[in-house]
């Protein structure tokens, strides 16, 4: 027995515990790689001060096996850093600082590239150019999960160097080695040049190929990209999917989040284990140097009443502090009253550039975004931001009769119902469902053989049918401006979203549930060490200081929400009341003429006048609430798309890109 | 509804009209006088309105010295622009509409008949001018205190409830009527009970004894109650109807007959007797017709479990709904100073249940008519 006992490499441990990371299935092991590369691509390139710009390729090469290529326009990795960054785990810049960013460990991208040679034997490749003039490296990467070290297989474990330019461009072509060496050109009218092709001056390209399956909808590749688009209005994403299509989300600001600066840990988020090894990194000075310079707020008064506390001399070294006495400097600190750590070390998206991004990609008629102020659990700073996109899902309800017979002419869907879901934001297979039973339409309606009177028909019952009866609020998650799309129910955010009520802000809730109607809400926690429940990073940890910060947030949007709403309800009630009165005028003249003998026209004629004085009148009344309804009263950060039957989807149709569809 | 209008002057109701009596020339004035109203206001450009006089138990006043329950003064507005009256106000409209039609044609309708004549579909909507009969009675009854004409006089009925056998001959419609040879059903009293339709031809009856429901009638009837008393037997289903009490008044004031009611000992049996007496609060209007001050109440007394022994399988258990109601009913004006009353439903709530007359049979079928009503007839004990 003792002889078989030995020690595991990290590799070999999650070799074997793969779903740790997020390859539970091929699936999500799709996702998870191409999510690692792109959060690593996003970081790079905002460090390095550059407008991201991302291309996303994925392709089918076996039915289930999936060839990945990501590439980003970043700095590029030094020659010798790159087999350490993608073929050891546990290896990177961010484990060891405290600085917002979306990678954490340095476990992702290697991970994936371990995940493809265990699936597909294939080695990982990349590309890296650092920049215009300088030549690009070429691996290929495999990782020894025995010992947790990089293996470099092509030209004999050296690498291959591709020298700039045009020639490097012919080698690459010859040796069949991926690179996106321009940046695509912008259309331009028929009578504009078009203009000359920008080169791509420095970036990195992972190529994977791994075991996977392809599949829309939740949890998806498609949905991943769509949702960072909308909390990272500053990238522009190029996505290639298996199916030859290929979807642009361009960036709706030049401007860059603002740099995140790092900090120092705070005392009050450092556990003993941590307190001791931190001591035992320190390898001179006192107690005192020692406090002050690991941690934030610390200032040397403030380590005297610590030392004081833990009956520690403010001058003994270090090295002589036993564990004992590490304990006890762990419970003074706790009891010490020591400054909040200073909160500008995040970067929050902002609500104006979160309103840019959900308008760009969400479909809706009430926007609003709200940014809390920046706050603090466990000696970590973190900042909530909610924004809320209500409405706009009745794209199917608007639809004029002569551009539905245009989409069916357009369309390639097989069955009606496809057709419908397909071509309509937001409709699902609930709502078409309903409409092709409201039709009375067979299961397997081909959209192109629709006669005269079933366009007629079907138009009819896309107007009529409630399509937004039902539908729950969707929530989007996100931590660091990465989209959190598992584990919904084990995470903060949407325990916060359920445990609020929604009513008071007049969308109907049933208890502790999400609430139901066309809303989406979107959560961001942004914070130098976000707390997830797993090392695959699909939930918020509970933490009460951050679920309160997360109501709030709510709070705010839902109240304005609740305006918007209300605002419509008083508007809608003043419609009603003229058409109540209106309806009954013509019984009443009726009545009157037959009971006396007057002319029933003049009875109606004066009555309808009163009717429009009266009702005038009633419409400059106060609102329910007492006040005088006025636009001001929503405040900053608020956006209302005012109701255009037609601009939507025809806007939608004209897009070059393949129409957005979220979820 | 054009069309309806164009078809209207027939020849042959032309003629009709000819045939109007002062009454209905009356009622057809103040139809008129109706719409003329909102005529004026609309023309001057004023939003129209009706004032109908309150028919709630706060504007009912209990007279003391007349000993019936009278209507006040209070009126509410009823407004064409006001969101939830529009539509009430058009009914009220349609129903003055279909009673002038009525008139004019000289016939009657039920209220039922009323409501499926001014029933259709409001031009270019799906609304129904009225959805369904609960919809129309009201109107009616606010029509009727609004131009103060009695439902007869605007020519619609109520459907018949209530049966009556007894001594007495009279003329309904033209027809002779002996009321001792009904057979086992009894004489339908009708809705409409007035001189002109009903007159009393020979009467030798001595009192009458109306009870509350059709078995307890039947029991009577068979055990030949009235022959052996020498009585009117009469029952009004549960609350009496217009005509049934109508009926019972007239019979009261005209011919002095006594009248002896049997009614359960419940809330509910206690509200019969008080409509009965003082008249109801719904149509306060019409108490001066109606009510009969002299009526006495026999039975059931909660004091009759013990009294005669009842078996207490025969009690239902007062629910939260009596409870209220019985607490209610004592506070009634016209209860409110009658210390026998008060101790009675001091009495029933203390039981804590209530009996129907019905408990009697529990006894002997026949237990009621043979001992129960002739020992309180011969002790003359009763509530008054």
């Amino acid at each position: 027995m003792a002889a078989k006992q030995r020690s595991i490499s990290v590799s070999e441990f999650f070799a074997k515990n793969r779903h740790l990371l997020g390859f539970d299935n091929p699936r999500k092991a799709l996702l998870t790689t191409v999510k690692e590369a792109v959060d690593n691509s996003l970081d790079a390139c905002e460090e390095a001060g550059i407008g991201p710009e991302i291309w996303v390729t994925i392709t089918q090469t076996e039915p289930d096996r999936y060839k990945v290529s990501i590439q980003d326009n970043g700095p590029g990795i030094l020659k010798r850093q790159i087999p350490l960054i993608f073929g050891k785990l546990l290896y990177g810049s961010k484990f060891h600082r405290l600085r917002m960013s979306r990678g954490q460990q340095g476990i992702g991208i290697s991970a994936a590239g371990m995940y493809g040679m265990l699936t597909t034997g294939k080695p990982v490749k990349i590309v890296s150019k650092l920049s215009i003039r300088k030549p690009a490296h070429y691996y290929e990467l495999q990782i020894d999960t025995k010992t947790n070290n990089p293996q470099i297989l092509n030209n004999r474990g050296d690498g291959l160097d591709i020298p700039a330019g045009e020639k490097g461009r012919k080698i690459m072509e010859k040796k069949n080695i991926e690179w996106e060496a321009f940046y695509p050109i912008p259309e331009v009218g028929e009578d504009e040049t078009p203009p000359e092709p920008v080169e791509v001056r420095s970036g990195t390209r992972v190529t994977l190929e791994i075991e996977a399956k392809y599949q829309r909808g939740r949890g998806s590749v498609d949905e991943y990209l769509e949702m960072t688009a909308i909390a990272n209005p500053h990238v522009t994403l190029h996505y290639l999917d298996p199916e030859g299509t290929l979807h642009t989300y361009a960036r709706s600001t030049d401007q860059l989040p603002p740099e995140a600066k790092e900090i120092k840990p705070h005392p009050y988020g450092v556990e003993l284990g941590r307190l001791v090894t931190m001591l035992k990194e320190m390898k001179e000075g006192t107690i005192t140097q020692f406090l002050t310079s690991s941690f934030s707020r610390v200032s040397p008064a403030v380590a005297r009443r610590i030392c004081e506390g833990a009956d520690v001399s403010t001058r003994s070294s270090v090295k002589k502090i036993s564990r004992d006495e590490a304990d006890k400097i762990y419970k003074s600190i706790q009891q010490t009253k020591i400054k909040a750590p200073s909160t500008d070390c995040i970067a929050p998206i902002g609500e104006e550039l979160l309103l840019k991004g959900l308008h760009q990609v969400v479909p809706g008629e009430f926007y609003v975004a709200a940014t809390r102020p920046p706050s603090v659990y466990r000696g970590n700073p973190f900042q909530i931001e909610c924004a809320l996109a209500y409405g706009g899902h009745n794209a199917a309800q608007k639809v004029s009769r002569e551009l539905l017979e245009r989409l069916i002419d357009e369309t390639d869907a097989r069955t009606l119902r496809q057709f419908l879901m397909n071509t309509f934001d937001g409709l699902g297979a609930d709502s078409a469902d309903k409409i092709m039973k409201a039709g009375e339409f067979g299961s397997r309606q081909s959209p192109s053989k629709l006669k005269q009177d079933q366009i007629e028909r079907l138009h009819d019952c896309m107007k009529n049918v409630n399509v937004s009866d039902g539908q729950a609020m969707q929530v989007l998650r996100y931590a660091n401006r990465v989209p959190l799309q598992f584990k919904m129910r084990d995470c903060a955010i949407t325990q916060t979203v359920m445990k609020m009520n929604w009513r008071s802000y007049g969308l109907s809730q049933s208890r502790s549930n999400l609430p139901s109607g066309p809303v989406r809400v979107m959560v961001h926690v942004a914070s130098v060490w976000v707390p997830f429940t797993s090392e695959s990073k699909e939930a918020i940890a509970h933490y009460d200081e951050i679920q309160k910060e997360i109501r709030l947030g709510l709070q705010t949007v839902g109240r304005k929400l609740g305006m918007f709403l209300r605002r419509r309800q008083q508007v809608k009630k003043e419609g009603e009341r003229r058409n109540v009165f209106v309806r009954y005028l013509g019984e009443v003249a009726q009545a009157v003429s037959d009971l006396n003998g007057s002319d029933r026209d003049e009875i109606y004629n004066h009555l309808t006048r009163v009717a429009k004085r009266v009702t005038k009148e009633a419409d400059t009344k106060l609102d329910d609430r007492g006040n005088k309804v006025t636009e001001e009263n929503y405040g900053d950060n608020v956006l209302i798309i005012k109701d255009d039957p037609e601009e939507g989807l025809t806007e939608q149709l004209d897009k070059t890109t393949p129409q957005k569809k979220l979820f | 509804m054009a069309k309806k209008k164009a078809k209207k002057p027939t020849p042959a109701q032309q003629a009709r009209k000819a045939k109007l009596t002062a009454k209905d020339k009356k009622t057809l004035n103040s139809l008129v006088g109706m719409a003329d109203g909102v005529v004026r206001q609309a023309s001057r450009g004023r939003a129209p309105y009706f004032e109908v006089p309150s028919r709630s138990l706060s504007n009912v006043k209990y007279s003391p010295t007349k000993k019936i329950i009278e209507m006040g003064s209070s009126k509410n507005k009823r407004e064409l622009f006001n969101l939830s009256q529009a539509r009430t106000y058009m009914q009220t409209l349609l129903v003055g509409r279909g009673c002038k039609e009525l008139i004019e044609q000289g016939k009657t309708t039920s209220i039922r008949g009323l409501y499926y004549l001014l029933k259709h579909t409001i031009d270019g909507t799906r609304e129904e001018t009225f959805n369904d009969q609960g919809d129309c009675d009201p109107v009616i009854e606010d029509v009727e205190v609004t131009l103060n004409a009695l439902r007869e006089e605007l020519h619609v009925y109520a459907s018949n409830r209530g049966a009556m056998v007894g001594n007495i001959q009279l003329i309904d419609s033209g027809d002779e009527i002996d009321c001792s040879r009904m057979g086992s059903g009894g004489y339908a009293i009708p809705s409409i009970v007035e001189e002109e339709v009903m007159q009393f031809v020979k009467c030798d009856a001595d009192f009458i004894l109306h009870v509350e429901k059709d078995t307890v009638w039947r029991r009577f009837n068979e055990d030949k109650f009235w022959k052996q008393h020498n009585c009117i037997l009469t029952h009004g289903n549960g609350q009496p109807p217009r005509g049934v009490r109508r009926l019972l008044s007239r019979m009261h004031n005209e011919l002095g007959l006594p009248i002896y009611c049997l009614l359960d000992n419940d809330p509910w049996g206690y509200y019969i007797y008080s409509v009965i007496k003082q008249g109801s609060i719904n149509l306060a209007y019409e108490s001066r017709r109606m009510a009969i001050p002299g009526a006495k109440f026999i039975g059931l007394r909660s004091r009759d479990y013990e009294l005669c022994e009842l078996n207490p399988s025969v009690t239902i258990k007062l629910s939260d709904n009596d409870i209220k109601r019985a607490n209610q009913i004592a506070k009634y004006p016209w209860f409110e100073k009658k210390k026998r009353w008060q101790k009675e439903i001091k009495k029933m709530l203390s039981n804590g249940f209530k009996l129907e007359v019905e408990a009697l049979i529990s006894k002997d079928i026949s237990y009621v008519t043979q001992e129960y009503v002739p020992e309180r007839l011969a002790e003359a004990n009763f509530l008054d």
